[in-house]
């Protein structure tokens, strides 16, 4: 291609993929901040003494981490109207991919729990703590570092999982691209460049986690 | 000397926070929905005729297949022979506008059953399987099928029994289309027939040898073979598709809810009215749409039974 041909190229389909972009970011930063929420509360419902905390909190990781987001998908858009309870596509989307990023984040919430060791349970009893106390003061700091690196793992799956949601009329980045190569059957430089969207994106990303890792870990080390 | 380039070079870090600050905040402000795009939940029950009059819109569902029904990507309009011809008819009813609700072709009666959108407009073909999940308005059209081969058709396939009786030779179709059920009723054997998500990527397909050949609608075909620059061809001559003693054409329509038959009764009224008309084939003609293609005196109760005759 020549350099106008890539120009040509860019201008007739930058400005949709960018629109497509903009869903995309919608459905992973409402995702994630779902996702958080959930993946705190089910994480620490699993290790809660009470069953009627448990119960659910296990049902909904199993059920959520053992079958397909694009099912669940599915079934949301087009089985949940039929049951009365019918949300908008975007709603849609955060929702599931929020509730599906969340069950695997409650297992990272859960897992750097029990790795805080023991001892440090004791030592707060010892100190008086109350058992909410010293889940907030002593094993939640240090458990938070542990769980940055696979959340950022999570952050990145929950950006490349968005492309299910072009299957329930939602145009977001894939979607859009399927569209302009519809109009001009440009499939090869079309997905490249979809290719790259995604990689950049994700890079930002990583980096934002990146800092925050250092920042949580550097707290941590002065306090030491 | 470094340490002082690095000190300079950095703005304060008050300066820093607030950029940082400003572009999230402009972030936030792009990422923010914009009103309507919240809405869009399913919308049933009640008359759907008088709910979509009051709202001055109807939403109908697409799949993105030039010529029956896609956004134009230069102007971003909804159009081709199904939205065209949808809108004059609405506009009858007292129905100002159409939107558009875009949707893979596999999904449109799903998301029809679940009240994602009122009206199928997509130039989808009325088959008697189709008809026992939603209504039909009567055929605004009706045209044969085509294949899309390598230049030069090397397999030398002019028709669904030459691709059944050539060792070897695989068949693409699209999720959801009538060209699944073709093929197997003329004996393909389901190994040799690959199923893609859309017209596009068949056609692909055919260009990266993943398939022989790609069996659509004339129309779709000649559409995507005037787009790609790949190698590939029509086949030509074509051996039209003849079941149980049949020729097989397609015959294309509006869908609706099973529920929503009156809606469906005023609508099929004004489109009877309208189709062969000259206003009609003004409408249609710029799709390639020929009089040749006017579907006679074809119902859908008619097709609905399996039949034309």
């Amino acid at each position: 291609m020549t350099l106008e041909g890539v120009l040509a190229f860019l201008q007739t389909h930058l400005p949709a993929l960018v629109e497509g972009l903009r869903v995309t970011l919608q459905l992973t930063v409402g995702g994630a901040a779902l996702a958080l929420l959930i993946s705190l509360a089910a994480g620490l419902g699993r290790r809660s003494p009470s069953r009627w905390l448990r119960w659910p909190a296990n049902a909904y990781v199993e059920i959520f981490r053992g079958t397909s987001a694009l099912v669940q998908l599915f079934w949301f858009y087009f089985a949940l109207p039929f049951f009365g309870i019918s949300l908008p596509a975007l709603v849609t989307g955060v929702v599931v991919l929020g509730l599906n990023s969340g069950a695997y984040g409650a297992e990272v919430v859960r897992s750097a729990i029990a790795n805080v060791p023991r001892g440090q349970w004791e030592a707060a009893r010892a100190l008086n703590l109350g058992d909410g106390q010293a889940m907030r003061r002593v094993i939640l700091p240090q458990a938070l570092p542990m769980m940055l690196p696979p959340a950022g793992n999570l952050l990145i799956e929950l950006l490349k999982n968005t492309a299910l949601v072009s299957l329930i009329t939602l145009s977001e980045l894939t979607f859009t691209t399927q569209v302009q190569r519809a109009a001009t059957l440009d499939t090869v430089p079309l997905f490249t460049l979809t290719l790259l969207i995604y990689f950049a994106v994700s890079q930002v990303l990583l980096v934002g986690m990146r800092r925050l890792e250092r920042n949580v870990t550097r707290h941590r080390g002065g306090r030491a | 000397m470094p340490e002082e380039c690095k000190e300079k070079a950095r703005l304060p870090a008050i300066l820093r926070r607030a950029a940082w600050v400003a572009i999230l905040a402009l972030l936030a402000a792009w990422l923010w929905p914009r009103p309507g795009e919240l809405r869009g939940g399913a919308t049933t029950g009640g008359s759907t005729l008088e709910r979509i009059r009051a709202a001055g819109f109807v939403r109908v569902g697409f799949a993105n297949e030039a010529p029956y029904a896609y956004v134009d990507t230069e102007t971003g309009r909804l159009t081709g022979e199904s939205p065209e011809l949808a809108r004059l008819v609405f506009r009858q009813l007292g129905v100002e506008d159409i939107r558009g609700v875009l949707t893979e072709f596999g999904s449109l009666i799903p998301a029809l059953k679940a009240g994602r959108f009122d009206v199928i407009a997509a130039g989808m073909y009325i088959t008697p399987a189709r008809c026992e999940e939603i209504l039909f308005s009567d055929p605004t059209y009706a045209i044969g099928e085509a294949f899309v081969v390598p230049a030069g058709n090397p397999l030398g396939l002019h028709g669904y029994r030459d691709l059944r009786d050539t060792e070897g030779a695989t068949l693409g179709v699209v999720t959801g289309a009538i060209q699944l059920q073709y093929a197997r009723a003329v004996g393909i054997p389901d190994g040799r027939i690959k199923i893609f998500p859309d017209a596009p990527s068949a056609v692909d397909g055919v260009a990266a040898g993943r398939v022989s050949a790609y069996a659509g609608t004339a129309l779709t075909v000649n559409d995507l073979l005037g787009k790609t620059s790949a190698p590939l061809q029509r086949a030509l001559p074509f051996t039209d598709l003849v079941i149980d003693g049949e020729v097989i054409k397609g015959y294309g329509a509006f869908g609706f809810r099973a529920s929503d038959r009156k809606f469906r009764d005023a609508f099929n009224q004004v489109l009877r009215a309208t189709v062969g008309t000259p206003k009609h084939a003004e409408l249609v003609e710029p799709f390639g749409f020929t009089e040749d293609m006017l579907p006679g005196n074809v119902t859908a109760a008619e097709l609905c039974k399996g039949g034309s005759e």
